[in-house]
């Protein structure tokens, strides 16, 4: 388990030194203004309606324009991969501890990386604390929006975490999930 | 008569001698067991540094100021830096971490147009990541305030104990701890001068004084002072006394605080390690040992600046550094460090001594010499405090006509989302006071800081999205004691039909505490819990208005999890705790728990986005920088008693609150109060937007802000806003909508968006 989900990130990490663009957003500037600020100063009431509440899934006779998420992939920095590879060498002396100090480092670095959570959670899992990694695989995955291969690690987490937490039938769902994501 | 005589002289001898072997045996047994009580000492968090970090040349040399580093033309030893052209070399110093130490090491910054571009070490070799120096910013110091760094031998630049000598005790080397000819010397000097220059006491009286003694003056504990003199002084080497005198003498004080050792007096008064002091700072504190009250150098410097001078001139008659050393050193300004400390912050070391209390004795942080690393980043601790001091000033003059007697005070705590790393808490105006918390401790009404938590768990329960259309209408409930409870909008009037995202970003109360009754209080209670609120609130309807009463730390906390997409990450100042050997005790890792599901707190952040931008947040826009995107709420309690704003950014959570300590009406809503000192810290500590891709069944959709129909950009009469919604769920489009952009509407909604920069 550890040396998959280490060839996963590892592999991300080889792939490349920085991060890709970063997931889309909107700015201030791509909202159009309005005049409307303050408590004090309310638009006036907008005209009575009968318009229904929407709901999902509802008819409607012209959907919005609606933005899907764009792909991306997620690779370590040079800084993150270095305080990464600095840990790897922790964990193999039993440095646990050291070694989630070290992550956390990466983590301040790129705090919205999944990558950088995986590895704290799995290093979780060899500390012996399968909680924790839970929700850290649960952030990634979070985090991990437009990026398969980085979701399926998430995933791969998650698996391990509930396994060594004796929860084999989640456990199983979760790495149908990761296959899934990502077959290879 | 005569045998009477020689008795009583035998017994007056045998007593003497009784009473010589008592102190010879406390003093050598007390020695020879020396060791002082250290105070926990607490450092914030290093920076690191790396290729692609955005700090430009003169940040790093601020950064490098604050640790006392000095700009040299040549590096010559730890603690300076050159800078040449786009390249800085720094010498830094050897350094103790929570996770290791570094020894000293020379690191060349080379910076490009965003930022550090490349870090080499003193061969040219690449070094992807290193850290700066850990700021020390205080210390937990017993009761009886004493506070000390305790130095080596080797940590000691061989200059101070010659000047020590030269100046104190010209025969330290060879006497028994006592010197007649001094005490003589110093009685004709003193004299002659009509002033005391000199005293008779040897170092080695000094530190009996010091270690054994009180401060009484007597001739009884003259007498014990010189005999414990001599029985130190025969027991052990004079390096052994030397190293003692340099660590236990008194040499200032600092409120309660006091400064003892040469290790802590050169932090305390230079900012910088002893092994690093110039000639003309060692001296400054020579001429502080002989009285750090009446030699203060901060608030007495002429005084101080004559005594130090003296006593280069006495080193160079003694033949301790030559005459033209001396020369250039009197023309030397005393360079002492500005504030008392050049880093202190009660405020956080309040909150760092509260959570170290629950798990280790007082006795141990006061005595134990502990290393404590926190999650303090003082450049935004800094900016915290600036911007509540800058906004402040200007609210109080604003808002004079409350003729309210007391100042307006203030509270700011800072996070980092993702880890839970409190970067800074500011407990009041008065920074540098070491009272009343009120990050901490001002239970205050929370207001309409609540809400963002009814909309969440309406989302939860799948029957409202940020489209969907609520009433704004009056509300009139019928409480248990049978009265009626007839909350009112801010403007005291209704707006009817409004979709979620309106009523939130507008904060409308009628239309909240209307959704708010419909899913129930016990539900939005359950999550306020689930994302950390302390104690069940008392499920009134009042609730649904904030009539909750924490702390900004605690509110914090609440709205980490919402800048952390529905994770719960406990907050942390302290990361670890090393003992006075080095050795790990304990560290404080980061924990996450999901608390809400990711879809329908992004949904809510992306509401909080439209308060920033069209709602009661909007007159930040005009002070963050371009493209910042932020998400916030803004809280007034009732009759403007509280002033909040609680908002993030991708890098930041801010949580300020405004407001008087007793409870009088401020005239302040949350956007007028805490709002300007919240956007002013955000604009200033150089924080990332908010960007993060919409999670697994949630689609990014334009709807128009008043009426929550489709409505993308450049619609004609409709005011576009992107929001959140649970994927596939179908709006209805806004009548004329669904033919797209018109250049003309979005020309004249870009010059209305202009003109409200401008206007606020």
């Amino acid at each position: 388990m550890r040396l998959m989900l280490s060839a996963l990130v590892v592999g991300g990490v080889l792939t490349g030194c920085a991060l890709m663009s970063p997931p889309p957003s909107f700015t201030p500037e791509n909202s159009p203004g309005s005049e409307q600020s303050q408590e004090r100063q309310l638009p006036p009431p907008p005209a009575a309606s009968s318009q229904t509440a929407p709901q999902p899934g509802a008819q409607a006779p012209a959907p919005p324009e609606q933005q899907t998420p764009q792909q991306q992939e997620f690779t370590l920095g040079a800084a993150a991969s270095a305080l990464v590879g600095d840990a790897h060498t922790q964990e193999e002396s039993h440095n646990f501890g050291l070694a989630a100090e070290t992550l956390e480092r990466a983590l301040s670095i790129e705090p919205r990386n999944p990558l950088v959570w995986i590895e704290l959670g799995r290093e979780n899992i060899l500390a012996g604390n399968p909680s924790q990694a839970y929700g850290m695989g649960r952030k990634a995955l979070y985090l991990a929006g437009g990026d398969p291969r980085a979701q399926a690690s998430a995933w791969q987490l998650i698996a391990a975490s509930l396994r060594a937490q004796g929860r084999n039938d989640e456990a199983y769902t979760a790495e149908e999930k990761a296959v899934a994501l990502n077959p290879n | 008569m005569g045998g009477l005589l020689t008795g009583i002289v035998l017994a007056g001898l045998v007593g003497c001698g009784a009473y010589i072997y008592y102190l010879n045996v406390l003093v050598t047994h007390r020695f020879e067991g020396l060791r002082w009580t250290l105070p926990a000492h607490v450092y914030a968090a290093p920076m690191d540094l790396y290729a692609g970090l955005q700090l430009s040349g003169p940040q790093l040399e601020h950064e490098l100021q604050r640790l006392s580093y000095h700009q040299v033309p040549e590096l010559d030893q730890p603690g300076t830096y050159r800078v040449t052209g786009d390249r800085i070399d720094v010498a830094l110093r050897a350094v103790e971490f929570a996770d290791g130490s570094r020894p000293a090491t020379v690191l060349s910054v080379t910076f490009g147009p965003t930022g550090i571009q490349d870090l080499r070490d003193s061969t040219g070799r690449e070094v992807p990541v290193t850290r700066l120096d850990p700021l020390l910013i205080g210390s937990l110091f017993p009761v009886d305030g004493v506070d000390r760094i305790v130095v080596t031998p080797q940590e000691v630049p061989p200059l101070l104990p010659a000047a020590l000598k030269a100046v104190e005790d010209r025969t330290f080397d060879t006497n028994r701890g006592v010197d007649p000819l001094a005490i003589l010397r110093a009685l004709w000097v003193d004299l002659r001068s009509h002033r005391i220059e000199e005293g008779g006491s040897t170092l080695t009286q000094q530190l009996v004084k010091s270690y054994f003694l009180t401060n009484r003056q007597t001739l009884g504990r003259k007498v014990r002072e010189a005999i414990m003199a001599v029985s130190l002084a025969t027991h052990f080497s004079k390096d052994d006394l030397m190293n003692a005198y340099i660590n236990e003498i008194f040499l200032g004080q600092d409120g309660n605080r006091s400064i003892h050792g040469f290790g802590l007096a050169s932090e305390f008064y230079f900012g910088k390690p002893l092994s690093e002091l110039d000639l003309p700072q060692v001296a400054t504190l020579v001429a502080i040992v002989r009285g750090p009250t009446y030699y203060d150098p901060r608030s007495h410097a002429q005084r101080t600046l004559a005594r130090r001078n003296l006593v280069l001139q006495i080193l160079a008659q003694q033949g301790v550094i030559k005459p033209d050393q001396a020369q250039i050193a009197q023309g030397q300004p005393l360079g002492v460090t500005v504030g008392a400390s050049g880093a202190y912050y009660p405020a956080y070391l309040d909150l760092v001594r509260r959570t170290l209390q629950t798990d280790y004795p007082q006795k141990e942080l006061t005595e134990a010499g502990l290393r404590v690393y926190t999650s303090l980043d003082p450049r935004v601790q800094e900016e915290a405090e600036r911007s509540l001091d800058a906004e402040l000033l200007v609210l109080d003059k604003r808002h004079r006509r409350h003729r309210v007697n007391e100042k307006l005070e203030g509270a700011v705590v800072v996070t980092s989302p993702q880890s839970g790393d409190v970067q800074a808490i500011v407990g009041g105006r008065n920074v540098d006071f070491d009272g009343f918390n009120r990050a901490l401790d001002a239970n205050r009404s929370i207001g309409s800081l609540i809400k963002p938590f009814i909309y969440l768990t309406a989302l939860e329960t799948g029957r409202y999205n940020a489209a969907t259309v609520i009433q704004d209408q009056p509300v009139n409930i019928r409480l248990a004691n049978g009265r009626y409870w007839r909350p009112e909008n801010f403007t005291r009037r209704n707006y009817g039909p409004v979709p979620v995202v309106f009523a939130l970003a507008e904060s409308l109360n009628d239309a909240t505490v209307g959704v708010g009754m419909d899913i129930g209080l016990e539900k939005i209670s359950a999550t306020l819990q689930r994302f950390g609120l302390q104690k069940a609130p008392d499920q009134v309807p009042a609730m649904l208005l904030g009539s909750i009463d924490i702390p900004p730390l605690e509110v914090a906390q609440l709205y980490n999890g919402i800048a952390d997409g529905g994770f719960r990450t406990p907050l942390r100042a302290v990361r670890a705790v090393v003992s006075a050997d080095g050795k790990p005790l304990k560290a404080y890792p980061l924990q996450v728990t999901q608390v809400a599901p990711s879809a329908q707190v992004y949904q809510v952040e992306s509401m909080m986005e439209q308060v920033m931008t069209h709602g009661t947040g909007a007159p930040a826009l005009s002070v963050l920088p371009p493209g910042l995107v932020t998400a916030g709420k803004s809280g007034t309690s009732s009759q403007d008693r509280d002033s909040w704003f609680a908002g993030f950014s991708g890098g930041q959570l801010a949580v300020v609150w405004v407001g008087y300590d007793h409870y009088e009406p401020t005239g302040l809503t949350g956007s007028e109060g805490a709002l300007p000192v919240w956007d002013h810290l955000m604009a200033s500590i150089g924080t990332t937007p908010l960007a993060l891709p919409p999670p697994e069944g949630v689609t990014d959709t334009w709807i128009d802000y008043q009426t929550g129909m489709g409505a993308q950009p450049g619609c004609p009469g409709a005011v576009p806003v992107q929001v959140g919604l649970p994927t596939g769920t179908q709006v209805p489009p806004m009548p004329g909508c669904a033919a797209g952009t018109t250049a003309g509407t979005t020309l004249f909604q870009r010059a209305g968006q202009l003109l409200h920069r401008l206007v606020h």
